[in-house]
């Protein structure tokens, strides 16, 4: 007899709130309907009622993992309209960062998909290798999360001995190279439960217009970095991560090898830092009116900004959209015929990030 | 049989976790107490403009005092005021922020009175500059140390006038 059954919005696979109803026949799900909004906060009207300097603190806190995507999207919309060219130095630190963030992020998503699938000794294992990149972002900004690096016109902190990183990264990579990689891709408890679970086929890909590495497991090879360089991205040279299969282990595969990528990325930025300020405006920023739309990668794919200014003292408009808004309604697709206790970690293997999503 | 290699090779190898002495350093741009110089403070006002969440607000006795009033609960440690302060007055400090014990606590608050003083030319009462800043910008004697920002401003333009005009003609103008 088929039944319906709400799951959330407090979860047993995240932290954040979101709803999904299932409606399921035995233990099959037939079908299934997400709910999201039940952290918002208005972040997008509070953006217009705070000066240019305040509103780059409050938009990093769209989210609490990609902080750093969104201050300096932001700051890339308000140097778009203004007119400003971002030092060299800059725009490598910024891009540090924000690797940097891609690899804590996919390393926490690694860790939560691991607990999901009950494995805890993997999930410890991503979570010691996670601090190191944790350690070496509150070494670079003073913080572990919000690292307030942005500003409009360049970065606050700069990266003063920038060949101290290097042996984090070097044990980073062994680690993803000897523990995590192999563990999701040879170890048959994570195999069987991630293989052929949670299928978007390439088409369904299309249809439901996912982003980040949900579509690049799918074979859709989309990635801002690729498809529109920004910052240093087209002088370091960039390959994207593509898998045709589609499914739950397909989206682990694409952000292992992505962190791959990423380390490279981050080594080769600190091992190229240009000399040079790291801003090209001194203090606070006037923005002319104009408007402004600027696509970045964030962990979890395209994070899209629009911002309006009136010439004022704070924002006309700040529109985001988040990578989560759009892979979170694909998981209605990828629940269907699915056995009900695969739900938890089909929803993670979206990375769902309701922070953002809510916004 | 795997398991096995595993579990006897770690029985041999020492524990991973880290002991609570095993941190990682304080980086220098760390960012944590805030502390404020009220000697240095000029109640520019810069902090609270920079300050998104609003952890940073005036209050003044006409005539007597203003007050620089700062709540670490609606602080985020963004370092924002400590870097715009014109005169590092603001600095984030190394130690970790207080945690909250009670919604009343001390040190959640911090709250610094900078008095007014007189003019000692005209008697108006004005913010003191503290030392450091009036060498910056005006670099004046030590007479005019106590002046309020209108009388310095007229004792530097005088100044200047009576560099680039003689004194004769400067008398014809008047
Ligand atoms: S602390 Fe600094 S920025 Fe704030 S009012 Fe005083 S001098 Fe101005
Ligand atoms: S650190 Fe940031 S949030 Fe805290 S008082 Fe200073 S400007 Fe405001």
């Amino acid at each position: 007899m088929p039944y319906s059954f709400p799951l959330g919005p407090y979860h047993p696979a995240l932290e954040e709130p979101f709803k999904v109803k299932v409606q399921c026949r035995g233990e099959v799900i037939d079908s299934a309907t997400v709910e999201v909004g039940f952290s918002f906060r208005g972040i997008e009207l509070l953006a217009q009622k705070r000066n240019w300097v305040e509103v780059i603190t409050l938009i990093e806190r769209v989210c609490g993992i990609c902080s750093n995507t969104h201050a300096m999207t932001f700051c890339m919309a308000a140097e778009t309209i203004a007119g400003i060219e971002v030092p060299k130095r800059a725009a490598h630190i910024r891009t540090i960062i924000a690797e940097l963030e891609r690899l804590h992020s996919h390393l926490l998503w690694a860790g939560v998909g691991a607990e999901d699938i009950g494995f805890h000794s993997l999930f410890m294992e991503v979570f010691t290798l996670r601090e190191l990149v944790m350690d070496t972002l509150e070494a670079i900004s003073g913080n572990r999360v919000n690292y307030g690096m942005n500003c409009i016109g360049g970065v606050h902190r700069d990266i003063p001995d920038p060949k101290r990183h290097l042996p984090a990264l070097d044990t980073l990579s062994k680690g993803l190279a000897e523990i995590v990689i192999p563990t999701f891709t040879e170890n048959p408890t994570a195999l069987t439960r991630t293989r052929g679970v949670g299928r978007l086929t390439r088409e369904q890909a299309v249809e439901w217009a996912v982003v980040g590495p949900v579509a690049r497991a799918s074979g859709l090879d989309i990635d801002v970095r690729k498809d529109q360089p920004y910052l240093s991205y087209a002088d370091l040279g960039f390959e994207s991560v593509v898998r045709p299969e589609g499914d739950v282990l397909a989206r682990v595969v694409v952000r292992a090898l992505e962190m791959v990528e990423s380390i490279r990325l981050i080594r080769e930025a600190l091992l190229s830092l240009p000399a040079g300020p790291l801003r090209a405006t001194q203090g606070v920023p006037e923005i002319p009116s104009g408007e402004a739309t600027i696509r970045t990668e964030a962990p979890r794919g395209e994070a899209f900004y629009y911002v309006a200014s009136e010439g004022g003292a704070t924002p006309a408009r700040v529109k985001i959209r988040t990578p989560s808004f759009v892979n979170i309604p694909a998981i209605e697709a990828m629940v269907v015929g699915q056995p009900l206790a695969d739900l938890s970690i089909i929803q993670a293997s979206v990375d769902p990030c309701i922070s953002c999503t809510d916004r | 049989m795997a398991m096995l290699k595993t579990i006897l090779g770690n029985l041999l190898r020492p524990p991973r976790t880290r002991d609570p002495a095993d941190m990682p350093e304080v980086p220098p741009v760390y960012r944590g107490a805030l502390a404020h110089d009220a000697a240095r403070c000029t109640a520019c006002g810069t902090c609270a403009f920079v300050c998104a969440p609003k952890a940073i607000t005036f209050t003044q006795e006409p005539g007597v005092s203003v007050s620089w009033h700062f709540f670490i609960g609606q602080c985020s440690f963004c370092g924002l005021c400590a870097q715009n302060c014109p005169t590092r007055a603001i600095s984030l400090q190394a130690d970790a922020p207080g945690a909250t014990n009670s919604a009343a606590g001390d040190g959640l608050r911090l709250e610094s009175v900078i008095r007014l003083q007189p003019c000692t030319r005209c008697g108006a009462a004005h913010v003191p500059l503290p030392d450091a800043t009036i060498e910056a910008l005006w670099g004046v004697e030590e007479a005019e140390r106590g002046y309020c920002p209108e009388c310095r401003r007229r004792a530097a333009s005088e100044k200047l006038r009576a560099a680039f005009v003689p004194a004769e003609e400067a008398h014809h103008d008047r």
